[in-house]
């Protein structure tokens, strides 16, 4: 056994249980596993907190115990981001005709909107996951942020073309305008049931619904813009999503400030 | 837990009395003071108590338990950070604290941990001192177990 191999059996090791005969071989030969070994087994001493400090506690969450409803089930929490988001994008819609949705071609329609729902419902997890303390995470919730951004950024780049475009910024503001314009509703609907859950990272939580939000607007200008040069929808459509995450991300940074703030001026 | 979130004050006094240690330790063993760990723990409960709600009967306490102590401790860090930078101290340094036991050439777990990145130290303290398994680990810290698993072995 090699002092590599070790770590990993120290690592998987509980507290003092028998060390598999190979390991045990390996630490009496090595001085420095034997001396790893020797300071995890010291673990530190079986400390307890005061009573009257127990007492102290039980008291403040006697005073004002009464029932409570656990959260809902995940599922719940899912159907109702899946709702918010396609009532939002059908509103939009209605409202701004569907001239993008004409223009694209069978492949690129699969493409956009498979990878946009993908994109929606992995963020409603990991959102419905960050609500609950403990949750299981398939991924840490800022990889899963990064991860689906880039990825749509590629195959958004990987489905459309250059084009000329004589009114890049003028053209492109529309777009990030509309988009924005049913992206922060969407992040307020958000809001009102992520606030349900256990918010201990405003920050991390912010930018996922941020995120999320963002996909809605994205999703609505993709159904209404028949713009498809690939500079345009990276740059404009993808900005929306961008600046709903950033603005998700600040909104829980001002959260935590003032937080932080009312906790410093308690004595 | 059940009977907590039905405002179970019995239930409410028995999980006071059998989680306060294993938080005690966790902030202990990384705080070194006997004060700060109390203040924190009388924060973690005053949290878990706001968000006890948040608990889905029949997923693993542990976890839920710890990925709150976490929080606390990061937020009292980010404090006490906050106060050192607008205080001035002007006290002589404390002595370094003298081991008890005089003969040992080992370092103690603390002063192993306490050289360690934040996030490696947190892992090892809730793998070795609180006992928790890979996976509640993973959870508690909002990670995958291949994370833990990584960190632990850097660590």
């Amino acid at each position: 056994m090699t002092c590599r191999e070790m770590d990993g059996v120290i690592n998987l090791r509980s507290g003092s249980s028998k060390l598999p005969p190979e390991a045990a071989e390996h630490v009496a030969g090595c001085e420095c596993c034997r001396r790893l070994v020797r300071v995890l087994e010291r673990r530190p001493e079986a400390s307890a907190p005061s009573e009257s400090r127990l007492q102290q506690i039980q008291a403040a969450m006697l005073r004002d115990l009464k029932p409570v409803r656990p959260l809902a089930p995940s599922r719940v929490y899912l159907s109702a981001f899946a709702l918010i988001f396609l009532v939002v994008v059908a509103a939009s819609s209605l409202q701004l005709g569907a001239n993008g949705w004409v223009v694209l071609s069978v492949s690129q329609k699969v493409a956009v909107f498979a990878v946009l729902a993908t994109s929606a419902g992995l963020l409603a997890l990991s959102m419905v996951g960050q609500m609950a303390p403990g949750s299981k995470h398939a991924i840490s919730p800022i990889s899963f942020l990064v991860g689906i951004l880039v990825l749509l950024l590629l195959v958004m780049a990987g489905l459309f073309r250059l084009h000329e475009e004589s009114e890049f910024i003028p053209n492109g503001l529309i777009c990030l305008k509309s988009g924005l314009m049913y992206s922060i509703p969407g992040a307020f609907l958000l809001w009102l049931l992520a606030r349900r859950g256990a918010i201990l990272s405003p920050k991390l939580i912010g930018a996922t619904a941020g995120g999320f939000a963002g996909l809605i607007g994205l999703t609505v200008i993709e159904v209404h813009c028949p713009n498809l040069n690939r500079y345009h929808i990276l740059v404009w459509h993808g900005g929306v999503i961008l600046l709903s995450a950033l603005g998700g991300f600040a909104l829980g940074a001002a959260v935590a400030y003032l937080g932080q703030g009312r906790n410093d001026r308690i004595p | 837990m059940r009977r907590y979130q039905q405002a179970d004050s019995a239930a409410a006094a028995a999980l006071v009395e059998l989680l306060s240690p294993k938080l005690y330790r966790f902030f202990a063993s990384q705080l070194g003071s006997r004060a700060d760990a109390e203040d924190m723990l009388q924060d973690v409960w005053l949290r878990i108590h706001r968000v006890r709600h948040t608990y889905r009967p029949g997923e693993p306490l542990l976890p839920w338990v710890f990925a709150i102590a976490r929080c606390v401790r990061v937020d009292n860090y980010r404090k006490r950070h906050r106060i050192s930078l607008r205080e001035m101290g002007v006290d002589v340094l404390p002595e370094p604290p003298q081991r008890k036991d005089g003969t040992s050439d080992l370092p103690s777990f603390e002063e192993l941990v306490g050289a360690l990145p934040q996030s490696q130290c947190e892992v090892l303290t809730m793998l070795k001192v609180n006992g928790l398994s890979i996976e509640e680990v993973a959870r508690a810290t909002s990670s995958t177990a291949g994370a833990v698993k990584q960190k632990a072995h850097r660590a």
